[in-house]
Formats: C-alpha cells, sequence, structure tokens
C-alpha cells in the first residue's frame, strides 16, 4: 500500500485536503451530538425509551454518513456531475410523492418523511443537494450566457417548479433552495444590480412586516392567521399561551443562561417547556446551558466553516468545484442564520433546524454527503511547490 | 470548462462578508438577550418553573356526645389531564366521557385546552378512580383525595349539613363552624417541569397541612336515631308532610336530637327525595333549598295550645291567677265585638285554672290574657326572650312574627293568649318552655360542646350565655305541677307513662289560610315533671284523618320516652 502510495505522489503533484475543515466538522457533529443527548434525555425517559435514544439513532447515522462523506471526499468532484440527471427525477418524484400521495408519512402533524415509520428521510434535504449540483452544471455549462436573461428564464424553469414543490411541503426549505440559487446566480452572474435591488427588497419587507402584512389581509392576499404569525413576533409575550408559546419558551431559556450558562445538563427549560428541545430550538438551550460564552463560541465555529468553504471555493481548480462549495456555503450560512434569527425571535418563527446540531438524521446525512463534495474539491486543489 | 473569473472571487468574498456582518448582527442579539434582557426572563422562567402545590388538609370530624363519628372523611379521587402528556386525545376524551358520565364537548374543551393541568372532575369514587388509572392513559393524572362522609348517611341531616366540591361547608353545623373543622391546607413549592412534574434533587419549601378540629356536639346517635324512627313512623301512619322532633336537656339547652323529617342523604344531598317535578335548573335549586331546610329553626308557625305554658307562667308570675281561680267556659268568649270559640263547642262549664289548663280551654287562658293587659303580657312576652332569637349555633334562624305593641288591641291579645296570630320557631318554643320549667333560666339551645385538635393542644370548650330569673322558681314550681297534671289526667294524657312523672302540653294549630282546613299537631313534653331533664317537642305537618295533638302527637313522645329516659339514666 505505502509503495502505490508513494508512486502516485510521484505520478502526480501534492494534493491539499482541508484538514482544518474535516475536524470542524467533527468537532461540530460531536458537539451536536452532546447537546442532543443534554436537550432529549429527560423527554426520551418520559416517553419511555432510553436517556441517549436520540443521541443514539443521531450518532449512528452521523458516523454512517462520515463514512460516507470520507468516501466522497476521495472522488474527483467532476464525476459528481453525472448524477445531475437523475437527481432531478428521483428530486420530482419524491417531492410528489410526500406532496400529493398518501405514501408521504406524518410525524407531529407534518407531512415531510418519505419511507416507512422506522426508516423514513425527508426529501427536501435532497432537494437541497439537488439544486446545488444541478445549478453548478448548468451555470458551468452556460459559460458567459449565464449573464443573458434567457438563461436565467431556463434556469427559473428548472428551480422553480422544484421549489415551489418544497415550498408546499414546508416553507423554511422552500426558502433554504430559493437562498442557495440567488446566491449561487449572484457569484456565477457579472450583473449586480438585480441582486442588490433584491435584497433591498428583502430589507424593507423585513423591517416594515407588519404595514405590509396588514395591507395585504386587508385586500385578501394574507389569512388572518398568518397576520398573527407577525403580531406574535412582534411582541411574543402577548400571546404566551397560542403563536409565542415556542418563541417565548426559547427566549426565556436564552435570557435565564445569562453570560456563563447554567452548566452543560442543567437546562430547565428542555424538562418539556420547549417542545421537542433537540430539534429547531436546540440553541436556545446551548445558550442555556452554556451561556453567551457558549453560544458566541458555535457561531465562531460555524463562520470559520464558512470561511474554510471561502478558501476552498477561491482556490478551486475551476468554476464548477467553486460553485459547488459556493452552493454547500450559502446553505449552511442561511440556516445557520435564519435557525439563530428564529430563536432570538428576530425573524418570525419557521422550521428550521440547525446543521450538524439539530437532531434530524437526513438532514446530518445530505450534509455529510454535502461536505465530501467540498472536502473532494478541496481535494483537486494541486499545492504549488 | 469556462474559466473561474476574479468577478466570482470577488464575489464569494462579498458573500463571505455579508454572512459574517449578520452573524455578527446575531451576536449583537444575543449580547442584548443574554445580558440585558437576562434577568428579566429568568425571572419569568422562574415564575414558569415554581410550582405551588397545596397539600389539602383533612377536614375536622364530628362527634356526638358518646364520641360516636358521625361526620369524617374517605378517600376520593381527582381526574385532572396534563395537557403536554397527552398522547391519543380521542381515546381520552372517550374514556372520560364514559367513566365520569359527563358530555363529550364538557371533556374535550378541557383535554384540548393548553393549560398545564386541567381539571376535569373532582369528588370521584376511589373504585371510579381506579379503573380510570387501570386504563393507563398517558397524561391522565388520578389524584386521591378527601371528601366528607357521613356514616349514618341522612341522619341529622339538616343540623349536621354537608359541604361542597371544595369541601367547604354549606348549610347546618359544617358551615357554622367552618372555621374550626376546615383546617390549613399546606404548600410545597417546588421546580416543575412543563408536565407539572416535579424536579427531582431541587430545593423545595413544604409547609405541613394543619387538620380541621374534631367538633363534639351534644346530639347523641341512640336518641336521634330513634326519634328519627318515631317520627318517620307517625308520618307516614298519618300522612303528614313532614314530622320534627326536638329533645333537648331544659337545664343547659344541649339538644340529644333534632329531627326533621323527610331528611335527605347527607352523602348525595344534590338528589331530591320527593319526586318533584322541575323545569330548569333554578327550579331544581329552588326545591332542594326547601328540601335542606331545617323546620325546627328557619321555619316559624302558630305554637297554638303549647303557647298556654306562656300565658300561664305570665298571669301566675304576675299574681293575676291562682291554681283554683274559678272560671265559666260556656263555648266561646267575646272579646270586644269578636266572639272567640273554645275548641270544645258545648264549652267545660265551670273550673279552676288548673281545670282550664288540663282541659286546654280558651276562655279559660282569654281571660288570663285580658287580665294581664296588653302592656304587662307585652312585657313578659318580652322578659321570656320570645321577640329575640334563641341564639342556636345553626345558620339561618328565623324571628318571632309579632303583633307590634302600638297594634295590640284586646282581640289580638286574646287570640295571642292561646297561641294564634303570631308565629315563632319550634326551637324558641322549646327555649322558652325550658325556661319556664328549669326554674327561670332562659339558656341557649346548642349542639357544639367542644372543638379540639387532634393532639389535644388546642381544646375549646363552648360556653353559651344563660339568663336567669326569667320566672320565679316558685312559679316554675308551679307550671310543672300544672303540666304533669295535663299529662296525669288532662289533654296529654296519652303522653304519660306510668313509671315516670312527665309534664307536657298539647297543641292543634290550624294553619293559614283557615279555610284550607289544614293543622299542625304538636306535643310539648318533659320528664322527670318534678326535676325535669330532658324536654321534647314534636310537631306534625298536616296530619290526614284525626289531627288533634293530644291524640297522634303525644302518644309518640310517650314511645320516645319510654326509651330514652332509661338510656339516659332517668
Amino acid at each position: 500500500m505505502a509503495e502505490t502510495a508513494g508512486k502516485k505522489k510521484k505520478r502526480k503533484p501534492r494534493r491539499f485536503y482541508d484538514y482544518s475543515l474535516l475536524f470542524t466538522i467533527i468537532f461540530l457533529t460531536v458537539f451536536g451530538l452532546i447537546m442532543i443527548y443534554s436537550s432529549s434525555s429527560y423527554n426520551a425517559q418520559i416517553h419511555g425509551q432510553s436517556a441517549s435514544y436520540y443521541m443514539k439513532r443521531q450518532g449512528y447515522i452521523a458516523l454512517a454518513g462520515f463514512a460516507v462523506m470520507l468516501v466522497i471526499s476521495k472522488i474527483d468532484y467532476h464525476f459528481f456531475a453525472r448524477f445531475t440527471f437523475l437527481s432531478i427525477i428521483i428530486s420530482y418524484v419524491c417531492m410528489i410523492l410526500v406532496d400529493f400521495t398518501g405514501l408521504g408519512i406524518e410525524v407531529n402533524g407534518k407531512k415531510r418523511w418519505l419511507g416507512t415509520r422506522a426508516v423514513r428521510f425527508q426529501p427536501t434535504e435532497l432537494v437541497k443537494v439537488t439544486v446545488i449540483l444541478v445549478l453548478a452544471v448548468v451555470i458551468t455549462k452556460l459559460g458567459k450566457e449565464i449573464n443573458e436573461l434567457r438563461s436565467w428564464l431556463m434556469i427559473a424553469a428548472l428551480i422553480l417548479p422544484l421549489a415551489l414543490l418544497v415550498t408546499i411541503n414546508n416553507l423554511s426549505s422552500g426558502i433554504i433552495i430559493c437562498g442557495i440559487a440567488f446566491v449561487m446566480m449572484f457569484i456565477a452572474c457579472k450583473k449586480k444590480w438585480p441582486f442588490v435591488a433584491a435584497a433591498a427588497v428583502m430589507i424593507c419587507g423585513f423591517l416594515f412586516a407588519l404595514p405590509i402584512a396588514q395591507a395585504c389581509v386587508k385586500i385578501g392576499l394574507l389569512q388572518g392567521y398568518q397576520l398573527n404569525r407577525i403580531l406574535v413576533w412582534k411582541n411574543p409575550e402577548a400571546y404566551p399561551k397560542d403563536g409565542g408559546y415556542q418563541v417565548l419558551q426559547g427566549l426565556y431559556a436564552i435570557g435565564s443562561g445569562g453570560l456563563l450558562g447554567k452548566g452543560l445538563g442543567q437546562s430547565i427549560q428542555k424538562l418539556s417547556f420547549l417542545p421537542e428541545p433537540q430539534n429547531d430550538m436546540i440553541f436556545a438551550i446551548i445558550c442555556e446551558e452554556l451561556g453567551l460564552f457558549g453560544a458566541v463560541s458555535v457561531i465562531l465555529i460555524f463562520l470559520f466553516m464558512i470561511y474554510r468553504f471561502m478558501l476552498i471555493a477561491g482556490n478551486a481548480p475551476d468554476l464548477f468545484g467553486a460553485l459547488l462549495v459556493i452552493g454547500v456555503m450559502a446553505h449552511i450560512s442561511i440556516q445557520v442564520i435564519l435557525n439563530i434569527a428564529v430563536v432570538t425571535n428576530v425573524i418570525p418563527n419557521t422550521g428550521i433546524t440547525l446543521p450538524f446540531i439539530s437532531y434530524g438524521g437526513t438532514s446530518v446525512l445530505f450534509l455529510m454527503i454535502e461536505m465530501g463534495m467540498v472536502l473532494s474539491v478541496s481535494n483537486q486543489i494541486k499545492l504549488e511547490k | 470548462m469556462s474559466s473561474f473569473l476574479t468577478h466570482h472571487r470577488r464575489k464569494i468574498l462579498v458573500t463571505f462578508f455579508i454572512t459574517a456582518i449578520l452573524m455578527a448582527g446575531l451576536l449583537w442579539q444575543l449580547g442584548y438577550l443574554m445580558i440585558f434582557r437576562s434577568e428579566h426572563y429568568s425571572r419569568m422562567a422562574d415564575e414558569l418553573h415554581e410550582r405551588e402545590r397545596t397539600i389539602k388538609a383533612a377536614r375536622g370530624e364530628i362527634v356526638d356526645r358518646n364520641g360516636t363519628v358521625i361526620a369524617t372523611n374517605r378517600t376520593v379521587c381527582t381526574i385532572s389531564v396534563v395537557h403536554n402528556q397527552v398522547e391519543e386525545p380521542e381515546t381520552v376524551i372517550e374514556v372520560l366521557c364514559k367513566e365520569l358520565e359527563l358530555s363529550d364537548a364538557e371533556v374535550r374543551k378541557r383535554v384540548e385546552k393548553r393549560s398545564s393541568r386541567e381539571i376535569i372532575k373532582t369528588n370521584v369514587d376511589k373504585a371510579d378512580g381506579d379503573r380510570i388509572r387501570g386504563y393507563g392513559l398517558a397524561g391522565v393524572k388520578v389524584d386521591e383525595d378527601y371528601k366528607r362522609y357521613y356514616p349514618y348517611d341522612s341522619m341529622a341531616s339538616k343540623v349536621l349539613g354537608f359541604t361542597g366540591a371544595d369541601n367547604q361547608g354549606i348549610i347546618g353545623l359544617e358551615v357554622m363552624y367552618e372555621s374550626y373543622l376546615k383546617g390549613l391546607d399546606g404548600t410545597i413549592l417546588t421546580l416543575s417541569d412543563a408536565k407539572g412534574v416535579e424536579v427531582e434533587n431541587a430545593a423545595e419549601e413544604r409547609k405541613e397541612p394543619v387538620a380541621g378540629k374534631t367538633l363534639t356536639v351534644s346530639l347523641d346517635v341512640n336518641i336521634q336515631k330513634y326519634a328519627e324512627q318515631a317520627a318517620y313512623q307517625v308520618m307516614e301512619k298519618k300522612g303528614a308532610k313532614a314530622v320534627s322532633v326536638i329533645i333537648m336537656n331544659p337545664q343547659n339547652g344541649e339538644i340529644y336530637a333534632m329531627v326533621n323529617a323527610p331528611e335527605f342523604n347527607l352523602n348525595d344531598p344534590f338528589t331530591l327525595v320527593t319526586e318533584e317535578e322541575y323545569g330548569s335548573s333554578k327550579e331544581k335549586q329552588d326545591l332542594l333549598n326547601k328540601m335542606w331546610r331545617n323546620r325546627c329553626i328557619n321555619d316559624t308557625y302558630e305554637p297554638g295550645s303549647t303557647f298556654k305554658i306562656i300565658t300561664a307562667a305570665a298571669g301566675l308570675e304576675a299574681g293575676v291567677v291562682s291554681l283554683n281561680d274559678r272560671f265559666s267556659c260556656p263555648g266561646f268568649r267575646v272579646v270586644e265585638d269578636r266572639k272567640i270559640r273554645c275548641h270544645k263547642v258545648g264549652g267545660h262549664g265551670g273550673e279552676t285554672f288548673l281545670q282550664g289548663a288540663m282541659n286546654s280551654c280558651n276562655p279559660v287562658f282569654i281571660d288570663v290574657g285580658q287580665r294581664l293587659g296588653v302592656d304587662s303580657f307585652y312585657h313578659y312576652f318580652e322578659q321570656f326572650g320570645l321577640l329575640g332569637k334563641t341564639g342556636i349555633d345553626l345558620p339561618g334562624e328565623a324571628a318571632t312574627i309579632m303583633h307590634k305593641k302600638d297594634n295590640m288591641g284586646l282581640v289580638e291579645l286574646a287570640t295571642v293568649s292561646f297561641g294564634q296570630s303570631f308565629q315563632i320557631t319550634p326551637m324558641q318554643l322549646v327555649t322558652t318552655a325550658s325556661s319556664i320549667i328549669n326554674g327561670g333560666n332562659r339558656i341557649t339551645p346548642h349542639f357544639a360542646v367542644k372543638a379540639e385538635s387532634r393532639d389535644k393542644t388546642f381544646v375549646r370548650e363552648f360556653t353559651y350565655p344563660v339568663r336567669t330569673g326569667v320566672v320565679s322558681e316558685e312559679t316554675s314550681a308551679t307550671m310543672r305541677y300544672i303540666l304533669e297534671q295535663v299529662v296525669a289526667e288532662g289533654s296529654g294524657k296519652k303522653a304519660s307513662l306510668p313509671e315516670y312523672r312527665i309534664g307536657g302540653k298539647t297543641a292543634t294549630s290550624e294553619k293559614l289560610p283557615r279555610s284550607l282546613k289544614k293543622y299542625i299537631s304538636s306535643f310539648l313534653g318533659f320528664a322527670p315533671a318534678d326535676n325535669p331533664q330532658v324536654i321534647a317537642l314534636i310537631t306534625i305537618d298536616e296530619p290526614v284523618g284525626i289531627y288533634y295533638g293530644g291524640t297522634i302527637a303525644a302518644p309518640v313522645i310517650a314511645d320516645i320516652f319510654k326509651n330514652i329516659l332509661p338510656y339516659l339514666g332517668i
């Protein structure tokens, strides 16, 4: 073995492998497992399972995902382009099955899964990877034509139906997919103004959400309950029983954490006050147990991860590799920012998980696949002598 | 493959910086929440986590004079649901509806309400509670609790009273002595999770509950039971609407028995005894209130001839009449323009005062009343305590309904003299008669003897006011003699017992309006006649057929005396 490796080394130039990113992935995953254990053990026991039930499940999938990641990272990323067509077909089929047929499995009143009750996965996670892959392939193929309106329309025709199917299933994944496409297009295109304008509209929408929503209700564009969500967001303490419950419980957790936190495992809000604390609201438990110190650390680690993505994308051998990494980078950034924004009540409540840390098998598996792709791009970077 | 351009790299950098700025914004928000709002949210969280749980205090028992328990506590269950723990709401609703016999809508509303704990029903039988627990439904809690229990069901129901859903007294002694019986609930202050489950090892503050005091009352279960039996017998035999019996110690006012047949079941106080129709819940409540009434003290009636005891005592005390004064009865007496009849149509002819009393002759007592005059009579009426209340330790005692002194003419005086045209409670009559025969001591009738805590660290013996000198000892002795003669040879003959000296007076009061021809037959008796230790009054409301007090009421008292006098050691 050593001999053949040595031979290869002579023939091929020295390759880069981003061990910093690998370490960050391992750290976040293990930290996530610890936090899942801390936040879920009480509820698991109440429901008659062992305290480590959720942690074990997540751990097995993360381990399998890690192996998959390592394998993928050793494959030349150009090979992935061959799966573009297949992944689009599978994505459409899965989304149609989960949205419109009885095959979709409902858990906690949300019909988001395919498979059986025991072995099931969320097709929306697959769609995220698909969108990254497809856009990277298409943009690379188009070359300079990407700046033409015709190409934009074509990409819209390719992505929007899928995004719509996902949005029907759950709004937050739809937002993430649109966000990924937005970022990838922003980087690929020479034009700036359409993106700046879109960002400006979003910022306005964010700042003037309440008056806009009220106007929309008046002309019948929005339903009363949607306006209610906005009202809850603006003042959760006024709605402690109804819509504001989860957010308010999250704020209690964050606020009571203080600077240094109550200590690992000492959260009280996880004792069923926060429903399913191992899911979307796990960041609130991190804040409660580890304090501002822990929360800042987690955010900085994510920022470091994104920094690594930036480096890999900037040094990628070609545009396709760079776009793959940019897609993943967009995915992770959007999800981290939106999740923490929801938990801290900066934006209205939508169910977005925190990558690597929140409980969710499909999510961690596809994240590992994405990481594999990024590592694979990093592995194609030739180090100069 | 297309070339990888500089503008790509630049835009990647821009994206990274935007991400970094957004994250910095989130850090800012986190810092604000966790430093400046920390205190606010910590306080709100603590309020949410700390839970005060009450530990119900056991209500004090009520025991009779011999220590027999007549009101105690039994374990019952409180069924509640914990919203967050309910897994199968439909099954829960279905089971609770079936087992607790509640409407679907009612249960559904409570099960689906998002609260930490919602009580579905209290005071559920332990058997039902155990059955519900047996289903093993997640989120359904069955907590054991105390409920008032009356071992003798309906015995002295209107005296004892019962308790409501929160174990608070509603009528009778239960409400009168609420402050002694209630006890002090304890509390546990704990940290708990959202399901109300206490957090282990969390510091808890605990305040132990203090059980209510045991209340000893003067009732005697044996006497009460015997009197009730006698009351029910005569009620059935005479088809009467109601029968009341009061048995009291005339020397100190301790009540041995108070019967108000028909009684109701204290363990099921919201079920009507009589099968009366009712439309609305308000009508039902009115019927229930009627059923719970204690006729001995809540209702007044015209006492009729038993009141002649008072007229006689007033006459003797004032010295306007003596035992051997002679009267004549032609069967009526004309007062001013009114002709007032004697119950004996032909008249009693010539008779002494004593004979007049034995015959219960109305004209004799009209004469005594007229001799006293309105002023003097009213003075004695007041002196005997008839204008006030007896002060018995039961809620809702009715006041006397009497003519105003200014409106009282000779005709009114004449009717009052033999117990008509005014109303008093049976309890008032017994109390006044007691003070006349016991040597002139106006005693306060009562039930409560003492209240004590279980560990005897708290003991309170109740004392009641006694007003002496209501009548002279001499008058009292004369009255005892007269009333003994009434039973020995007069209208109260049927109350006589060979081995005892019994005094008494019969009465037959015509209910208002007189045209209905409805009566209340009554008899007031005491024994031994020379040194009264027990006094009893029976009132039979609306007997069918023969209605003379001497015929139907006197034998009942004789029967009761025959049994309780040996029991009391007299």
